[in-house]
């Protein structure tokens, strides 16, 4: 022992030990004395110096946070992770406050979920942003429609279709059918006009049938699981049942599709003419890429005449989706309705779609009622067919029609159209024959459920239209008869639809599963497929024995929105209008059942896709703001499209709103994206920044409202002391800071100046560069992010929990590998010279090679 | 500000140098008038300990706005193991409107240094800052020169007093914002860190100043630890309230006679506060504001409250900066209270989202109170709010912010249905109030 250091002695280590083990390490020693303490009712073991928050997340509680850093100690600025306390007023946060022995602690109290939900009602109402960009969002399926436009516009068009693939596997079919409610939404019309996002997925996919043409196969967006062994009997082929099959397929399960006619298509093939959906060039060679999965199909086997749901069961298929469609049309109920030359409008296209002229259809006068896909079918057809004159009769307005985008077309080809009357009876002559059809005005009064106006009549306009067809198109229900055999357990709800399950798709019965039209009713073809990729997954999720109800609450986490602020709209792009497609001229097409739309030319397709914004929110999946506002149900199901005039996007269910801020995006940045107008002003950015990393590029700047976390003087990351390290953008825990995942892609490293040091491996966040095996430094370049919502609420995504727990096993693997002082204090390293002697508190140090720890002898 | 007599019973103890202005500069005119023997009597005859005991049987509490027992946070430092500690005293004053402060310092900085010395003394510590509000240039330079009279005499420097042991004071003028006066923001100025409070718990005097423990005591509260040491516990004890004896210092200010700084007992009504020091309202009195832009406002029938944290918290006002603003019917209740609202939102540090946008959020609705453009929904939504934002605050600022509105709701609910409901206002002042809320509708 020497005195050559005496102002060091044990209180001034003991001091020097401390605030390095306080300001530091969050790594406390894991030999601190325990004690037991009650939280949520559990009687729980806790270390002395753990937080309350840390025994909650090393017992697998969650309480919220989003600006709790593991790495760092409690910061206090989000109050999320607010608890109560037995005997305290006020209730304290958790991730500051130590727990100790015989507390008390409860976290989910209605009058703490009430503090939280306030705290993130507030945030959203200072929140210029969103989650999903509104063309997504509005996709029944959500395809990542920036994600494949991205693509498009580098001319990765394959890659562009796998993208498309993960949410719908057809993006031809698609591509012609879908009324595109995504452009409805899109936000370029800010600009000038919304992208031709249908258009642009219609080129993509048709690249792939041009490949597939030439003997390729289609990509598949997913890695196709290994055989499962579970077996999957899917009741019809059309949008709904083939989507099911696809994904259960790649899921790793065998499964066969049972058709009722002689081709697989559904109203696919039997519903939708050959001039808008080719039905060998088109639909086939894209069911392909389902076939080639290994779907099997057997045709000319109807549920109910040849076999009932009990029979597949007992032939071994664990699971039976029941994807029939909607085939059964609705009557009008009027006199009638019975005569000759009345013609059920889905039979007729039936006939007709196969290219088979309708018997006696030529020279006729058609009157087609309604205002769908199938009346704008049938008069399309009716004129192509040679009828001499056909009236499309619908009872609302145009702009109300579900198919108003195709009525110019429609006119164009010959027909004519006429609004706002409903039926009254059918003119017959002494014989039954269909003379003419008594129609009556209809006035439009308040808004009905649909938002559309309710047509009322007018009594004393009724008019008869002349005419010796009348093609009825207004709508069709499920045949369900099949339910009343070999089918207990599954029922029919009193709208006349398949009882299931709209999350879990689940009917009464066990491994039955209803999805598409014959669960919700005729509906676009987007829909179906919606339908039934989702129900792959519930089913999926059932073969795997996982809880059906746990699926539940995954799914409708992952459904509803954050709410829109008001956005502030793009104003200050470069217009470039929208590159129609043309059209053959309605003379040439009006007798051809060749498809008259012209596909794009690459260079075409490729300028329209550059149009993208691309203003999605690149943290959606990752971002915690989210996930909270989910929970605690600060969030709207729907996005309101623009209102005219104004630059709101939004309504409000948020209590409360107000001015709020908008902020310039900074991407000057090589790697890191800077959107402070998703930023929350948590801190943590600027926490780590300083505290882990030492370069303190962020600060609270400003005061009151408008603090913002931002870099000196809101000036580019460039300027600042930034090492481009990545870890703001890791622990930003919504997208205000990101990697630059869509522009960076890849990045070559000069071999033969590494020195093979494995820093950056260490070093990268984002997993981008790895150790290979036959290179000390291996690198591959990221994946594109999956924005696949439905996918993503499956996995068992890292938590900040998770990460606590294997940070904390750092302990462990060092005592396995006997890096590790046993017993006993540990301190950290302590400053040259300061250990000098028998100050070190007397714990004796085993284990060689830890040069951090100094020891006299 | 100018100093105002109370009544003639009231005790002077930290303005009794007031009416000797020499003392304020002259450190031989204070000596003259008593000051410098308590800490001389302290050092020389009283252990740490036993000065801790002096004050906490004197029964002061803090007056910076908690209350808390001042013997209680000295001994809990003073506990506090092995470690070097530290004294700051927060002459701040971040109330703008106050400057009883001020006028403390500036008429006796003896006492505040004494006080600081002794503070010093009693947890063991040998430096001690005192902060003040850079803008209190006369303040700062009194206090100044009163540190090196007392540092020439050797009162204070290395062997203080003849303790033997080094005490150093420093008067650190500080620039910053409202929320400035909370204790943990203090701190964080004063290590040139950014102003934004932290937890509590801990609390400084476990860690406070460079992480060390640290007594935090308001300059009022540090100018009365003098006469206490002189004059004894018992004598302290037996002014004021019993459960929280002494004086302390009011700000009278708004429609009374006489505006200035008072010295009042602790316990005394504040009708008896804006008649016998104030000489009366000088119109028709129709509420007080106690507590400054964080306070309450307290209607003309609640005059009888006596000053003390507990009763004006359950009045829904707070002690806070000792200022008491008397309103006559010319003012808005709704007006008001929307303006010190928005102040104390602007003033906020920004860290925390209940009182970043939170407090914003209150200001707007109150704006909206004065404009006529309120949905009726508008004054449950302020009550939830504010419960809300107090009930997950981090600071003392955050969780009073919501008192203007909610006090001035709670006591003048006609008023604000006034506004809310029927659009007028009855004191006149929200002018655009009737147009805009025919328009509204």
């Amino acid at each position: 022992m020497t005195d050559t250091l005496p102002a060091l002695r044990d209180d001034a280590i003991d001091a020097i030990a401390e605030r390095l083990l306080t300001t530091q390490s969050p790594q406390r020693p894991q030999v601190s004395p325990t004690f037991s303490i009650e939280i949520d009712g559990r009687t729980l073991t806790g270390r002395e110096g753990q937080t309350i928050l840390e025994v909650c997340r090393d017992n697998g509680i969650e309480v919220p946070t989003l600006c709790y850093e593991p790495k760092l100690p409690g910061f206090g600025a989000c109050r999320m992770c607010v608890v109560e306390v037995d005997g305290e007023d006020a209730p304290p946060i958790s991730c500051s406050r130590n727990a100790g022995p015989e507390m008390v602690v409860r976290t989910q109290t209605p009058r703490l979920r009430q503090v939280r939900k306030t705290n993130l009602e507030l945030i959203f109402s200072d929140h210029n942003a969103y989650c999903l960009p509104p063309c997504q969002n509005k996709c029944p399926s959500h395809i990542d429609i920036p994600g494949f436009l991205k693509a498009n516009t580098e001319g990765s068009f394959v890659e562009s279709a796998r993208i498309f693939k993960r949410t719908i596997p057809f993006p031809s079919v698609l591509g012609r059918v879908c009324p595109a409610p995504c452009e409805e939404h899109c936000r370029r019309d800010e600009v000038e006009e919304a992208i031709a996002i249908r258009d642009s997925h219609r080129y993509a996919g048709d690249q792939v049938l041009k490949a597939q043409a030439l003997g390729e196969k289609a990509p598949v967006p997913f890695e196709v699981q290994p055989a499962s062994g579970k077996r999957v009997a899917v009741i019809g082929s059309g949008p709904a049942g083939m989507s099911s099959a696809y994904y259960l397929a790649i899921a790793g399960h065998e499964v066969t599709v049972f058709e009722r006619d002689p081709a697989a298509g559904g109203m696919l093939r039997y519903g939708i003419p050959q001039y808008r959906l080719p039905k060998v060039e088109v639909l086939e060679a894209e069911y392909q890429g389902a076939w080639d999965l290994g779907v099997k199909l057997v045709t000319d086997a109807a549920l109910g005449r040849d076999f009932t749901i009990s029979d597949l069961q007992n032939q071994g298929f664990d699971s039976v989706v029941v994807a029939i469609g909607c085939y059964d049309t609705n009557k009008l109920g009027i006199p009638g309705e019975d005569a000759d030359g009345v013609l059920d409008g889905l039979e007729y296209l039936r006939i007709a779609t196969l290219g088979l002229p309708y018997p006696g259809h030529e020279g006729k006068r058609v009157v087609v009622v309604g205002g769908g896909f199938t009346s704008m079918d049938c008069s399309r057809t009716s004129v192509r067919q040679g009828a001499k004159e056909v009236t499309l009769v619908y009872r609302r307005d145009m702009k109300d029609m579900p198919a108003a985008n195709e009525v110019h077309e429609m006119i164009e080809e010959g027909a004519r159209a006429i609004f706002q009357a409903a039926p009254t009876r059918v003119v017959t002559d002494e014989a039954g024959k269909v003379t003419g059809m008594e129609f009556q005005r209809m006035a439009l009064g308040a808004p009905d459920a649909s938002g559309r106006r309710r047509p009322e009549p007018m009594p004393g306009t009724e008019f008869i239209i002349e005419c010796d067809r009348v093609l009825l198109a207004i709508g069709q229900g499920p045949e369900l008869g099949w339910t009343e055999r070999g089918a207990d357990g599954v029922s029919a709800t009193k709208q006349r639809r398949l009882g299931a399950d709209a999350v879990t798709f689940a009917t009464g019965r066990a491994g039955v599963f209803g999805t598409g039209d014959v669960r919700t009713g005729a509906a676009t073809v987007v829909q179906a497929v919606a339908e039934g990729r989702r129900a792959a997954y519930a089913v999926d999720a059932y073969l795997k024995g996982l809880d059906l109800d746990a699926i539940r609450t995954r799914q409708t986490l992952a459904e509803p929105q954050p709410e829109f602020l008001s956005i502030v709209p793009y104003t200050g792009e470069v217009k470039e209008p929208r590159l129609r497609l043309k059209a053959m001229p309605a003379e040439v097409r009006n007798k051809s059942y060749i498809e008259y739309e012209i596909p794009y030319t690459q260079a075409e397709a490729m300028a329209e896709s550059a149009r993208c914004l691309q203003c999605t929110c690149e943290a959606i999946g990752y971002c915690d703001l989210r996930r909270q506002g989910i929970e605690y149900g600060t969030t709207l199901r729907t996005l309101e499209p623009a209102r005219n005039g104004t630059s709101f996007r939004s309504v409000s269910e948020n209590r409360f709103t107000g001015t709020n801020h908008d902020y310039i995006r900074d991407d000057s940045h090589a790697f890191i994206l800077r959107e402070p107008s998703r930023c929350i002003d948590c801190g943590r950015c600027a926490n780590v920044c300083k505290e882990v990393v030492g370069a303190a590029c962020y600060d609270f700047m400003r005061t009151g409202f408008d603090t913002l976390v931002t870099t000196p003087l809101d000036m580019s990351l460039n300027t600042t002391p930034c090492v481009s390290c990545g870890r703001c953008a890791e622990t930003c825990p919504t997208g205000a800071l990101m990697p630059k995942p869509r522009v960076l892609e890849k990045y070559e490293v000069d071999e033969s100046r590494c020195i093979l040091c494995g820093i950056c491996v260490d070093a990268c966040p984002y997993d981008a560069l790895r150790c290979g095996p036959d290179y000390e430094l291996a690198h591959d370049s990221r994946q594109e992010p999956t924005i696949d919502l439905l996918a993503i609420s499956a996995l068992d995504r890292d938590t900040e929990l998770t990460y606590v727990r294997r940070e904390r096993d750092w302990l462990a693997r060092a005592q396995a590998d006997g890096r590790s002082i046993p017993a006993g204090r540990q301190l950290p390293m302590l400053p040259p010279g300061a250990g000098n002697g028998s100050g070190n508190g007397g714990a004796p140090v085993a284990g060689g090679g830890h040069s951090g720890h100094l020891h006299s002898r | 500000m100018a100093v105002i007599a109370g009544d003639a019973s009231w005790p002077s103890i930290l303005l009794a140098r007031a009416g000797t202005p020499d003392a304020a500069t002259d450190i031989e005119a204070a000596e003259a008038s008593g000051a410098w023997t308590a800490w001389r009597q302290a050092a020389g005859t009283l252990a740490p300990e036993q000065v801790i005991k002096l004050v906490r049987n004197a029964g002061l509490r803090g007056r910076g706005g908690s209350g808390y027992p001042t013997g209680d946070k000295w001994a809990a430092c003073a506990a506090e193991r092995g470690r070097t500690r530290h004294v700051v005293a927060n002459g701040f004053e971040a109330d703008p409107g106050a400057q009883a402060d001020r006028t403390l310092m500036e008429t006796d900085p003896h006492a505040v240094v004494e006080g600081v010395a002794l503070a010093a003394w009693a947890v063991r510590a040998h430096d001690a800052i005192i902060a003040v509000d850079a803008r209190a240039t006369v303040a700062i330079e009194r206090l100044r020169a009163a540190v090196s009279a007392a540092e020439a005499k050797g009162y204070l420097g290395d062997r203080a007093m003849g303790t033997g042991s080094p005490l150093r004071i420093e008067v650190r003028p500080l620039s910053g914002s409202f929320v400035l006066g909370e204790e943990t923001v203090l701190l964080r100025a004063l290590e040139d860190r950014r102003a934004q409070p932290d937890q509590r718990p801990p609390y400084p005097y476990a860690r406070g100043l460079w992480g060390e423990p640290t007594v935090v005591n308001n300059v009022e509260t540090l100018a009365a630890v003098p006469w206490i040491v002189a004059n004894g516990a018992g004598a302290y004890a037996a002014i004021g309230a019993t459960d929280e004896p002494g004086t302390t210092l009011v700000q009278l200010s708004g429609a009374v006679k006489q505006p200035g700084v008072a010295e009042v007992p602790m316990g005394t009504t504040l009708r008896e506060i804006i008649d016998k020091a104030g000489g009366g309202a000088t119109g028709s009195l129709k509420a007080v504001l106690v507590g400054g832009p964080t306070g309450g406002f307290l209607p003309a029938d609640a005059l009888d409250t006596p000053l003390g944290h507990a009763e004006l918290d359950a009045a829904g006002a707070i002690l806070g900066s000792g200022t008491v603003l008397v309103i006559d019917d010319t003012t808005c209740i709704v007006d008001l209270a929307a303006l010190l609202t928005r102040f104390d939102g602007d003033e906020a540090c920004g860290k925390t989202i209940p009182c970043r946008i939170g407090t914003r959020r209150l200001a707007e609705l109150g704006a909206a109170f004065c404009t006529g453009r309120a949905r009726p929904t508008d004054a449950a939504l302020v009550a939830s709010l504010s419960d809300d934002i107090r009930d997950g605050a981090l600071c003392g600022l955050e969780r009073t912010a919501v008192n203007p509105l909610r006090s001035g709701m709670r006591y003048f609910a006609q008023e604000f249905e006034d506004h809310i409901v029927r659009g007028t206002c009855p004191a006149g002042v929200c002018q655009p109030i009737r147009v805009a809320a025919v328009a509204h509708r």
